[in-house]
């Protein structure tokens, strides 16, 4: 017991005094046998002596130990999993990060005891993810399976804070010969810490990583933010890949954003300029009943694109996306409506109706929706008949007052963005491919170097294909500089 | 007696006056398109076009003549010379022998110069025949489907290409590439007139003037051939409907084409296009695609106003134009509109129901109606539909009925992009968009930032990617898809 408590010291420590005290503390932890996380002393549980804020490291061996030891008591689970709450309300996140094993471990358990107390609140999971690291920056395992957990409790909004909070980083091996940041250090960016070696994310792959995007497309989607929902799943059909491989998951994604293009723009997004074209063949090829439906749609032509859904049913529903497209075709009523601004000022709803195609009665009425909800900025003027009615559009474009607050906060993102691209671009160089290229390159001579610069194509077979990708004018001014 | 072609009413040119200005072998053409399209002037050309022909060689030409003239119930015309036609045929097979014999003649005595001579003669002669006495032998290199005189005209272009072969000076090439640009426009004009596509030999012509530019003479011969090009040019694109390039090419046209004398035997002014027509050319493509300014500044404030002086009535319109005085000028135009629907380019097309007089016009209406409404803020129907009185609708229209065809075609300019306005069709008025520039620097800054936004996070995604291994690997590669672990029913 008294070796549990021997860490942290009462004084303050600076980091590398601090790295270097918990790593021989951790080691001592090691040597302890398993028993001495769970006996009592004096009658009490380790978890009651100790603090979980100060003594968060071997507090949280003590929970490990006890979640081995359950039963079916759901009481006993009950207890444990409020001191589980309350430990992930004040652990110390520093200390945290030494122990990545423990931290997943634990978390996974808690997951498994919600789902066992059939507990519907998930925001333990996500305020722990949070509290150790605020900014959610770095990918790990855990935010797929949280967002995993929230699509299965049929509570997508509760993945949310996760979701929010752009990626920036994906743990990887640092760089041989590079002087890491300690752990310890209060600063910087996550992805110093959590990196392979610390344990605090499960090995990923490139699947993995794609279905969060892809399940966190359907988040966004399914809560109406249909801006970010493209983001993600445009991610996931950028995603690099090597030799023009395509995965399923891509399809899957592509056909969703075709959909959404629908909704949003009134026709398919336009393809990312940095797409690669065979993807983007692989895609379409898979997607033709999809193109089907946004070339009717783009057409403006009704009936057709109610074919198309009709005749392709069991494609959406193996897809998931019925809903998706019947909400499309409602919408291309709305954007026939809107078609009409382009030509008219004012016109009377016959004439409307005769461009619809439907009754002057029903035009009326669908007209008189469309304005309550906003989806048409313009004023119906009632007549004696449906048919005389006017429709008139509002010419000026409802003023965006709150403008100028939006491009404050949005100069802002893109800052924290560009700092973190630059930091991406740092670690991109300490990358063992691209300084094996600087070597090289200041091996033949700085007449060559620029030769080299646009010989990239043809460089050894050893460097992969990965770099070879990557002609980004930052990397290669630096090597210049 | 009514046409079975489409027709115009009577020119305000005399037939035979303005017909003496041209030879063959393109004159016969005019007098036939003349006669299709023009029913009171219909039998006086037909029997010019017959005398005409029956001084020439081209056989072909003549049964075309005699057939047009029994399309169009003029029997006395129809009745072919047969006489005419057997002495013709047999003349032209002997010379066309003779020729060939004497070029066969030269080429075993190896003379550069006269194999050069023989050459060209024989492809002057099976020009001005239509080819046919040759036709009939190659008839196995030609498209089935091409007419007797358009074989034996393709066989002219071919004869002619090989005097290329002789030339020994550049001026010989100067005038090799004027004959084949003759050729080639007798070629493109037969095809319009029989229906086929012409696009092919006008792009002939359009190679052959690009040539006569840089073709390597000396500076005084140059001076007579720089015309020529350029209207050759100009005349191309104008029948392939490419106005823009049309405009300017007349434009770029000296003036000493008036008064400069025959080139190489070749007498453009009389048997292509006289200055007046260039004159009209340029200033109907001029007007349907240059902008205020440069209307002001290329045509009437340019030596090609040397041209405009000999047609006074398009300077008017075009001075109309820029004077805002749309209706006028409009009405100017749709004056002449018979006279230039005869003529052989800007009518070319009038069987199939838009000649370039057509679209041109159409064309000038369109900007006009732009110009005129693009000082005001909102325009009535009923003001539009006075000053632009809408073409082609019977005098005994209602009022309504003109507003509503006007209301037709104020939609297709807006959709078409041509004007930007919106229609308001409840008080029958057309007004401007308004815009709001603040609201839309605002917009447009905001778009623009989610856009680098967006830009940045796909970019960072993807370098991330490739750091950490995480790149899309094949099935079958190592580390691929397959051996995926489980993680889990659900989580």
């Amino acid at each position: 017991m008294d070796i549990l408590t021997s860490f942290p010291p009462m004084k303050a420590l600076g980091p590398e005094a601090f790295d270097k005290q918990i790593t021989a503390y951790l080691t001592k932890l090691d040597k302890l046998p398993t028993a001495a996380f769970s006996k009592a002393k004096d009658g009490k549980s380790p978890l009651d002596v100790l603090s979980p804020s100060s003594n968060s490291i071997p507090y949280i061996y003590c929970l490990l130990e006890a979640t081995k030891s359950l039963g079916k008591d759901k009481a006993k689970w009950d207890e444990l999993l409020s001191k589980v709450t309350l430990f992930y309300a004040t652990f110390d996140s520093i200390q945290m990060r030494y122990v990545g094993q423990a931290w997943v471990d634990l978390w996974k358990w808690t997951a498994e005891c919600l789902d066992h107390l059939g507990i519907i609140d998930l925001s333990v999971l996500s305020s722990a993810i949070l509290r150790l690291d605020p900014s959610a920056a770095t990918f790990t395992s855990l935010h797929l399976r949280f967002v995993r957990l929230c699509l299965g409790n049929n509570t997508p909004s509760q993945a949310l804070p996760i979701l929010d909070r752009d990626i920036y980083a994906f743990p990887h091996a640092n760089a041989k010969n590079v002087l890491a940041e300690l752990p310890s250090e209060e600063l910087g960016l996550s992805n110093a810490y959590i990196n392979e070696k610390s344990g605090l994310s499960e090995k990923l792959r490139p699947d993995l990583v794609m279905e969060y995007y892809l399940l966190g497309a359907q988040v966004y989607i399914g809560t109406r933010a249909l801006s970010r929902g493209r983001l993600f799943l445009e991610l996931v059909i950028l995603h690099p890949a090597q030799n023009h491989a395509t995965s399923a998951l891509q399809v899957e994604a592509f056909q969703k954003w075709l959909l959404i293009g629908l909704l949003t723009d009134g026709k398919p997004f336009p393809y990312p300029r940095t797409m690669d074209q065979s993807t983007i063949k692989a895609l379409r090829s898979m997607s033709k009943a999809y193109e089907a439906l946004t070339e009717s749609f783009e057409r403006r032509d009704s009936a057709k694109y109610y074919a198309e859904m009709d005749a392709g049913q069991q494609i959406w529903a193996e897809n998931g996306n019925y809903r998706l497209v019947a909400e499309a075709g409602q919408t291309l009523m709305q954007y026939r409506v809107s078609d009409l601004q382009k030509t008219y000022a004012a016109l009377p709803v016959s004439r409307v109706a005769y461009h619809l195609g439907m009754a002057s009665e029903d035009t009326l009425s669908t007209l008189d929706n469309m304005i309550r909800t906003s989806s048409l900025d313009a004023t119906l003027t009632p007549r004696t008949t449906a048919a005389e009615a006017v429709l008139r559009f509002n010419m000026k474009a409802s003023g965006r007052s709150q403008g100028s607050v939006d491009v404050e906060m949005q100069t802002k993102r893109i800052e924290e963005l560009i700092a973190a691209v630059r930091d991406a671009d740092k670690r991109l160089e300490l990358t063992k491919e691209h300084i094996d290229i600087t070597k090289r390159n200041k091996r033949t001579g700085t007449d060559a170097e620029l030769a080299d610069q646009m010989d990239l194509s043809w460089d050894t077979p050893s460097a992969p294909a990965g770099v070879m990708v990557i002609s980004e004018d930052d990397a290669e001014e630096d090597i210049m500089a | 007696m009514a046409s079975p072609l489409p027709s115009v009413g009577t020119p305000t040119f005399d037939l035979e006056s303005h017909t003496s200005n041209y030879t063959p072998p393109l004159l016969p053409l005019r007098l036939l398109h003349i006669a299709a399209h023009c029913p009171p002037l219909s039998h006086q050309a037909l029997t010019l076009a017959l005398e005409v022909i029956k001084l020439g060689k081209d056989v072909s030409l003549y049964h075309r003549a005699t057939d047009l003239a029994s399309l169009l119930g003029h029997a006395d015309l129809a009745v072919k010379d047969t006489d005419w036609l057997a002495r013709r045929e047999d003349a032209n097979r002997r010379e066309l022998t003779r020729l060939e014999g004497e070029l066969k003649g030269y080429k075993n005595n190896l003379i550069r110069e006269s194999i050069r001579m023989g050459q060209e003669d024989l492809g002057l002669h099976l020009s001005a025949t239509g080819g046919q006495a040759a036709a009939v032998t190659k008839e196995d290199e030609l498209e089935a489907t091409a007419t007797p005189s358009m074989q034996g005209l393709v066989v002219a272009y071919t004869t002619m290409s090989r005097v290329r072969d002789y030339c020994s000076t550049p001026s010989h090439i100067a005038g090799l590439t004027l004959r084949l640009q003759q050729i080639a426009l007798q070629q493109a004009v037969t095809a319009q007139q029989t229906g086929l596509s012409a696009s092919p030999h006008w792009q002939n012509v359009l190679a052959t003037s690009n040539r006569l530019k840089s073709v390597g003479v000396k500076e005084e011969e140059q001076v007579l051939l720089t015309p020529l090009a350029a209207a050759g040019a100009g005349l191309a694109h104008l029948c392939t409907s490419d106005y823009i390039s049309a405009a300017k090419s007349f434009l770029s046209v000296p003036f000493s084409l008036a008064t400069q004398p025959a080139v190489q035997g070749v007498n453009f002014i009389a048997s292509t296009a006289s200055a007046n027509d260039i004159a009209i050319y340029g200033a109907l493509t001029s007007l349907a695609t240059l902008s205020r300014e440069e209307l002001q500044t290329k045509v009437l404030d340019s030596p090609f106003r040397a041209f405009l002086e000999l047609e006074p009535h398009v300077r008017k319109a075009i001075s109309l134009y820029l004077n805002a005085k749309y209706s006028a000028c409009m009405a100017l135009l749709s004056r002449y509109y018979a006279d230039w629907s005869l003529d052989l380019y800007l009518g070319a097309g009038l069987s199939q129901g838009h000649s370039h007089v057509d679209r041109l016009f159409a064309r000038i209406r369109e900007k006009s109606i732009t110009a005129y409404f693009s000082s005001f803020s909102s325009v009535s129907l009923s003001s539009l539909a006075s000053t632009f009185p809408p073409t082609g609708l019977a005098p005994s229209t209602s009022r309504e009925g003109v507003e509503k065809v006007m209301e037709t075609e104020i939609l297709s300019l807006i959709s078409s992009g041509a004007l930007n306005a919106r229609l308001d069709a409840v008080n029958g008025t057309v007004v401007a968009p308004s815009k709001d520039a603040r609201v839309e620097a605002h917009a447009e800054a905001g778009k623009l930032a989610e856009e680098v936004e967006r830009g940045l996070r796909l970019r960072l995604h993807r370098v991330n990617c490739l750091i950490s291994n995480l790149e899309i690997v094949g099935a079958g590669a190592p580390g691929g898809k397959g051996g995926k672990e489980a993680w889990g029913l659900g989580y």
